[in-house]
């Protein structure tokens, strides 16, 4: 068997420079790797503990820290609901109006990045219910299909995630999203959509498979090539 | 397609270590394995590098415009404005356990006026019979006895004691009484038979056979 190089990731398109094996996972925070904030997993938890804290004690603005810190990572989180930006701006907000209200009762049973995206998660979904909306299904017929405002070359990857993505049920988005996007382990994906270990697992392998067949056709890739693959 | 038959076990425990590799969550070992394993297997390969662009997109912030500043300002409006709307129903709410908790209160009492009325009304009937009510029966082998007007009492009670008899009603207008026999009274025939032989007794005749 030929040997390959591990480099020849780094020849396949849009992989220079993206992170490896031995590269952190992006924070839910602001989808930067924990290594480029130079900030350890503990380290951000207890500054988050430590900001639930003052907001139990009515601290406004530990609130607008963390209401600030978290914005970025849930408007994409919820972005793999909805497509409204009206509704996701409503959505984070009545998230951090529980989290203000219930900071005294965070036990610290998990992250508290992991409480707050559970909130958000269940806000999204009662949010979609009240307005008889169900998560968008024509994913990619919004997600990079739209007006071709993003001059830059992240352009193109997202319009491959975006076709990508239009293949899964919105709780493999969701899923896909936990994992890939921020970073969760499965137990956490599973507390914050509070469902079985298992459910979540089989969710991210049917994704996975579904994506595996999908995403090189969508990069360009020859069936021979993908033939070659399998 | 399927990882199984395509890639074998080594490729299948490559699919299940990726995505926590990618984390940097694997364990150091795994992690070294894999790069080993992706070294020898194109397929494998070309997967973890799919999924490493599939991480990377995933990580790029959305492209929907949100304002943070916008929806921060609106989330401290909330917060800082009076709760007009959460006290009433609190106020509703306890107010409704209040008016449940009096109405059962009330209820009970009801019932238990009721019961002690119906009870205090049995006990307290009248002893007394009005004219509209029908006219208490006689018993069955009752006799109605007119005594002699001199009839001394003494001998009255001798004569009843004699022949075995009780007085259960009377005497009425016409002085005549009505009386049974107890215990192993002799047949009603004979006690008539008796009671008309006596001196003293005007009448004497069975109550059953009147009409």
């Amino acid at each position: 068997m030929a040997r390959h190089p591990v480099p020849i990731l780094l020849r396949h398109p849009g992989l220079a420079g993206q992170p490896s094996c031995a590269e952190p996972a992006p924070t839910l925070q602001t989808g930067h790797s924990r290594a480029a904030m130079n900030e350890p997993t503990s380290d951000v938890d207890s500054r988050d503990r430590m900001l639930l804290r003052r907001m139990a004690a009515g601290d406004h603005a530990a609130l607008e820290t963390l209401y600030r810190t978290y914005h970025g990572g849930l408007c994409r989180f919820l972005s793999r609901l909805t497509r409204r930006a009206d509704l996701i701006e409503e959505i984070v907000n009545d998230c951090f109006w529980i989290a203000w209200r219930k900071a005294d009762s965070f036990h610290g049973d998990s992250r508290v990045s992991t409480w707050i995206m559970g909130i958000a998660y269940r806000c999204g979904l009662k949010a979609l219910r009240q307005r008889g909306d169900e998560p968008v299904d024509d994913y990619a017929l919004r997600e990079g299909r739209g007006p071709s405002h993003d001059p830059d070359e992240d352009r193109e990857l997202r319009d491959w995630l975006g076709k990508g993505l239009e293949h899964l049920s919105a709780d493999q988005r969701v899923v896909v999203e936990l994992v890939y996007g921020v970073g969760n382990s499965l137990d956490e994906v599973a507390a914050i959509m509070q469902s079985p270990v298992g459910t979540v697992k089989a969710r991210l392998f049917h994704a996975r498979v579904k994506l595996r067949n999908t995403l090189p056709t969508l990069a360009g890739d020859s069936p021979a090539q993908q033939e070659n693959k399998s | 397609m399927t990882i199984q038959t395509n890639s074998g076990k080594a490729c299948a425990r490559a699919w299940e270590i990726m995505p926590w590799a990618l984390q940097a969550t694997a364990p150091p070992e795994q992690c070294e394995w894999l790069m080993h394993h992706l070294a020898q297997c194109e397929a494998c390969s070309a997967e973890f590098a799919q999924q490493s662009r599939l991480r990377c997109a995933l990580s790029l912030p959305t492209d929907i415009p949100i304002d943070a500043n916008r929806g921060l300002k609106r989330l401290l409006e909330r917060i800082d404005a009076p709760e007009p709307d959460t006290t009433p129903v609190r106020h509703w709410s306890s107010g409704s356990r209040l008016t449940r908790a009096l109405a059962a209160a009330v209820l009970l009492q009801a019932i238990g006026i009721g019961a002690l009325g119906v009870r205090l009304w049995s006990d307290q009937a009248p002893h007394y019979r009005t004219l509209s009510q029908p006219a208490v029966l006689e018993p069955a082998g009752a006799l109605r006895v007119v005594p002699a007007a001199g009839m001394k009492l003494a001998d009255w009670n001798k004569l009843l004691h004699h022949l075995g008899l009780r007085v259960v009603d009377g005497p009425n207008e016409a002085g005549a009484y009505a009386v049974v026999p107890v215990g192993s009274a002799a047949s009603s025939a004979a006690v008539l038979q008796r009671l008309r032989a006596d001196r003293d007794i005007r009448l004497a005749e069975s109550i059953d056979d009147t009409p």
